[in-house]
């Protein structure tokens, strides 16, 4: 019998509806299929369902069927509705998700898996993960869709994208991101004892390091998705596909309020921030600043691989969310977005599991998924 | 930032902010800027810029004429449409 999987709403399956959880496209049919759901489906795999999302993926863990604030995709998962799922891990919202649910989500390396056929937002951080209940699921499913893909200019050629989880961990350095640590709640931080815990008994040295460039990662960040943002959500206008308002008379109301209906405050909001951060006299102060921060969080990340095996770090504050206005969206996602950041902007692999995030230096999915995988059911 | 700047950002992306939705966007402004001073404090003279952390590659194609998808099908995706285009109001007054 096939394994059931679940598809986000941002990446398209041909003949399925495809909304990136906006009004935007909620009449949208894509007439292709991404190539991570073609490699699956020609595995064996079944696509059961699509699973809803916040606004492009821009919010902190999407809808909820339930009207939790969970994530679709961590919950039916978590379920056991479907096998595994796909996401994109655009600015960190499944892996939160995966921490509130309880599941393991893996967030490969950059260009890992092609981003054909995804509704794209930050294309230089943006990637297809996965969820499953176990770093074996994730593993199995990753190892199907990983691959060159030459239709992706952001696909890379690596040899072999075989993923290993029974990786002799004993004698392995873990170190604990501190200032990302502090800024955790109590129950959070419980988690994150366990797993050191759980990883110490195997025979792994974990111990605290600084992380004091957490808040330089994320705001450049915030800054880098929001500018790409901005210029990919041009192309929506009520013409070529998606929405259209009915309330026009001339062909700038046909853009001005097709746009102002059809997306959210906060998805919004980020245009407009991301949009000044690309004006003359802000773009070398705040773009072009942001580009170089990039390569100075790589190599303060790479220092710490240097010297460790994987970096344990919550992927969230709090075990839950509350309900917020989509007016405090944007400073909200901002603040959680302290947690994801370092590994979106660098595109370094991160895996949740047991309500942690690991991050590991680049094509060390397997460390990161052995040492998950040695903490389940402790 | 100011509310008339703030104008000419929503005109330039072709939005329309209530007064009240304009105001919270003022306050995020606000309190990015305090945030962003952040962003002094690393020196990033002498280091490069980083627009990709992996190397890409140009996606190229045969120079051919090719028919990815039917016609029908594209017209199909959008909005309002005749025959064979998009409508869309009138450009040239």
């Amino acid at each position: 019998m096939s394994k059931r999987i679940a598809i986000d709403d941002t990446i398209l399956v041909a003949g399925m509806p495809a909304t990136a959880g906006s009004k935007m496209l909620e009449n949208f049919t894509p007439l292709f299929t991404a190539e991570a759901v073609e490699r699956l489906t020609a595995n064996g795999y079944a696509v059961a369902e699509k699973t809803a999302v916040g606004e492009f993926g821009l919010d902190l863990v999407g809808e909820s069927t339930t009207g939790k604030l969970l994530g679709d995709a961590a919950e039916k998962v978590a379920a056991g509705t479907v096998d595994a799922a796909l996401a994109v891990d655009l600015n960190g919202s499944p892996r939160r998700a995966a921490a509130l649910s309880d599941v393991t989500f893996v967030k490969p390396t950059y260009g890992t898996v092609s981003r054909y056929g995804v509704i794209s937002c930050a294309a230089s951080g943006e990637q297809i993960g996965v969820y499953a209940k176990t770093a074996d699921s994730c593993a199995e499913v990753l190892a199907k869709i990983a691959g060159h893909d030459a239709k992706d200019g952001t696909s890379l050629r690596n040899d072999s994208y075989d993923y290993d989880t029974a990786l002799d961990v004993q004698g392995t350095k873990v170190a604990i991101a501190k200032d990302l640590y502090d800024r955790a709640d109590a129950e959070t931080k419980a988690k994150i004892d366990k797993f050191a815990e759980a990883l110490r008994a195997k025979g792994v040295t974990v111990e605290e390091v600084a992380f004091d460039f957490a808040d330089i990662a994320n705001t450049a960040w915030q800054i880098l998705m929001c500018a790409e943002t901005c210029n990919n959500l041009s192309r929506y206008d009520g013409v070529k596909f998606g929405y259209r308002t009915p309330n026009y008379s001339n062909i700038d109301e046909l853009y001005v309020n097709t746009r102002t209906e059809a997306f959210n405050f906060l998805t919004k909001s980020v245009i407009i921030y991301g949009s000044e951060a690309l004006s003359k006299g802000r773009y070398t102060e705040c773009y072009d600043k942001s580009l170089r921060i990039r390569r100075v969080i790589v190599e303060r990340m790479k220092a710490i691989f240097a010297s460790y095996d994987a970096i344990l770090a919550p992927a969230c504050k709090s075990t839950s969310y509350q309900a917020y206005d989509c007016k405090e969206a944007f400073m909200k996602v901002f603040a959680e977005s302290v947690f994801t950041a370092p590994a979106s902007i660098t595109g370094m692999p991160a895996v949740v599991s047991g309500g942690v995030q690991l991050m590991g230096n680049y094509f060390d999915e397997s460390m990161l998924l052995s040492l998950a995988k040695v903490t389940e059911g402790v | 930032m100011t509310r008339e700047k703030l104008q000419g950002l929503e005109s330039l992306n072709e939005l329309a902010f209530t007064e009240e939705e304009a105001s919270v966007m003022l306050s995020v402004f606000e309190e990015m800027a305090d945030r962003e001073s952040i962003l002094a404090s690393v020196d990033t003279e002498a280091t490069e810029i980083m627009v990709h952390v992996m190397p890409m590659t140009n996606v190229l194609r045969e120079d051919k004429r090719v028919q990815n998808f039917a016609r029908e099908d594209l017209l199909n995706c959008g909005a309002e449409r005749s025959e064979d285009s998009w409508i869309v109001p009138r450009l040239v007054k």
